[in-house]
């Protein structure tokens, strides 16, 4: 069964998935506050400006939550499985999910390391592993 | 800025006069139509009033019985007010409000406010949000393309973080969430219509329940129904003509969080605290429009799509601290001759799930009298609903 593969031509996260086909983690920022905004939007409700873009994470960050998913839901992921919700480390408002396969022994606030992986059609989703403490 | 003044001036002027509601099944053979419309008439025979006296109908966005499809059905008449609110579990106690600015602006003399679906033949909640089939998910303003490609997928998983992040940061236990779902058990093998009457649930059964996405397990996991329920709601002075005993609207609120991320119900898990509910600010405001706190309840009808939404509501709306709400759940306080006996008919985890709107027919039974479980003297209840991404919430009083 294939993937759910994101839609990722969208006007607010598409350079989210465009960077992630290139290596790179990114995420959105207000350039005039330097707020990160995520999930991302144009415009910063923080300090009212459209002046906003991308930054590059250095891909580093800490394990906040997670949940191993016992029961299946869809074909594409085959239970069990072990979503994480991850910190980054450069931009802690900004939280992403990642996948691990089976039920890995995890703790709150591991260290995690960003990779990429491809999917189906070219596009790629960055995704977590456990990394050692630096 | 909300005008103070015009808020409070809604307080007790409105009034539910009518409830009725169908059977509550795994497979109720009919179409939601129907059961809209079977529910509907119940709620008008109750209120002593007729198809002809409704001009207003409100719904929940994601119902698919449109407001005037079920007008024609019943032969209303005369519809001249109408709308949709939610998301989804968020709406019943929203469609309080939107029938009380209806009534109270003069757009409409008796709103019919309604929940209908085969939420378990038809289209199962817990199978996933909608367009999932696609070939692309997300995007358009749904930011899901953040979640559904990692596996994230359901309400249950989400709810399941939450569950695990407080069970980080405050030492809340499974069997703190099993005590949520014993006490709706209960009430509904008190109560014959719920769909899990008389099946017992011991504090030993829950936690040998299968792990459905930990630390959340089936037991902890609301039901799937097929099922309507609706009521009918008019002005107080009105209401007093009317054959049943009113029931006040008395505030009604919403709420957001500080931490607002745009999105529906995902993104909730990139909320710096991610237990933190809109309810709390919805409750803030419900108890200053009411007049009355949180101890002045005399029972509880609080969205249980999960036993961690009860647990995180009971702090949100003050019944106790933030991170205190799995011992005061474990105390025996949530049940029936406990100081809040919570959703006394079952609830959606042991009644049956219609998107939180059998719990504003269960308060309304309560204030009346009429619960097959009641509360002794019941005054003032209050009912709050699906508590993501956005809170909202009702106190209703008996007149
Ligand atoms: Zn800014």
């Amino acid at each position: 069964m294939a993937a759910l593969l994101p839609y990722t031509a969208d006007r607010e996260t598409g350079r989210f998935f465009e960077a992630a086909a290139e290596g790179k983690l990114v995420f959105r920022a207000c350039n005039a506050c330097n707020h990160a905004l995520h999930p991302p939007t144009a415009h910063c409700p923080y300090c009212q400006s459209w002046d906003t873009g991308w930054r590059e994470s250095n891909g580093v960050g800490r394990l906040h939550a997670w949940t191993v998913v016992a029961h299946q839901i869809h074909p594409a992921f085959p239970a069990p499985y072990t979503l994480v919700v991850v910190e980054l480390e450069d931009a802690p408002e900004v939280r992403l999910m990642g996948r691990l396969d089976g039920a890995p022994a995890l703790h709150p606030g591991q260290r995690m390391q960003v990779w990429f992986e491809k999917l189906d059609d070219g596009a790629a989703l960055p995704q977590w592993r456990p990394a050692s403490e630096p | 800025m909300i005008d103070e003044e015009a808020a409070f001036a809604g307080r007790d002027k409105c009034a539910v006069v009518g409830i009725g509601s169908t059977a509550f099944s795994r497979d109720s053979g009919r179409s939601v139509l129907s059961l809209a419309t079977e529910a509907s008439l119940a709620a008008l025979a109750d209120a002593g009033l007729s198809p002809s006296d409704v001009d207003g109908v409100v719904r929940c966005e994601q119902d698919t019985v449109t407001p005037y499809s079920l007008a024609a059905a019943l032969g209303v008449t005369d519809l001249s007010f109408w709308a949709d609110t939610g998301p989804g579990g968020v709406a019943p106690c929203m469609m309080m409000g939107l029938a009380m600015g209806a009534i109270l602006s003069g757009q409409a003399k008796t709103v019919l406010a309604f929940r209908s679906l085969n939420g378990r033949s038809e289209a199962r909640l817990g199978a996933g949000v909608p367009g999932m089939g696609g070939e692309r998910v997300g995007g358009f303003g749904r930011y899901d393309e953040y979640y559904l490609p990692y596996g994230l997928i359901t309400a249950g998983q989400t709810f399941a973080l939450m569950a695990q992040r407080h069970m980080i940061e405050y030492g809340t236990t499974q069997e703190q969430l099993g005590a949520v779902a014993l006490a709706c058990r209960d009430a509904a093998n008190a109560t014959p219509h719920a769909q899990m009457h008389d099946k017992p649930l011991s504090m030993e059964q829950y936690l040998g329940s299968r792990m459905i996405s930990s630390p959340l397990r089936l037991f902890d996991f609301c039901l799937e129904s097929d099922g309507a329920c609706a009521v009918v709601i008019t002005s107080a002075e009105r209401a007093r003509d009317l054959p049943k005993h009113p029931v006040l609207i008395r505030a009604v609120a919403g709420g957001a969080p500080p931490d607002r991320r745009v999105g529906m119900m995902f993104p909730v898990v990139t909320r710096q605290d991610m237990t933190d509910l809109g309810g709390r600010r919805a409750g803030q405001t419900l108890w200053k429009r009411a007049g009355v706190g949180p101890a002045d309840m005399d029972c509880a009808q609080i969205y249980d799509c999960f036993t961690i939404s009860v647990i995180l509501q009971l702090e949100a709306y003050g019944f106790c601290a933030k991170g205190e709400g799995g011992p005061f759940a474990a105390s025996g306080a949530i049940r029936y001759g406990g100081r809040l006996p919570i959703n006394t008919a079952g609830g959606h985890l042991s009644e049956g799930y219609v998107h939180g709107m059998n719990h504003i027919v269960e308060a309304v039974r309560q204030l009346r009298g009429e619960g097959v479980r009641q509360v002794p003297d019941a005054e003032l209840a209050l009912c709050t609903g699906g508590p993501l991404p956005i809170g909202s919430s009702v106190v209703f009083r008996r007149a």
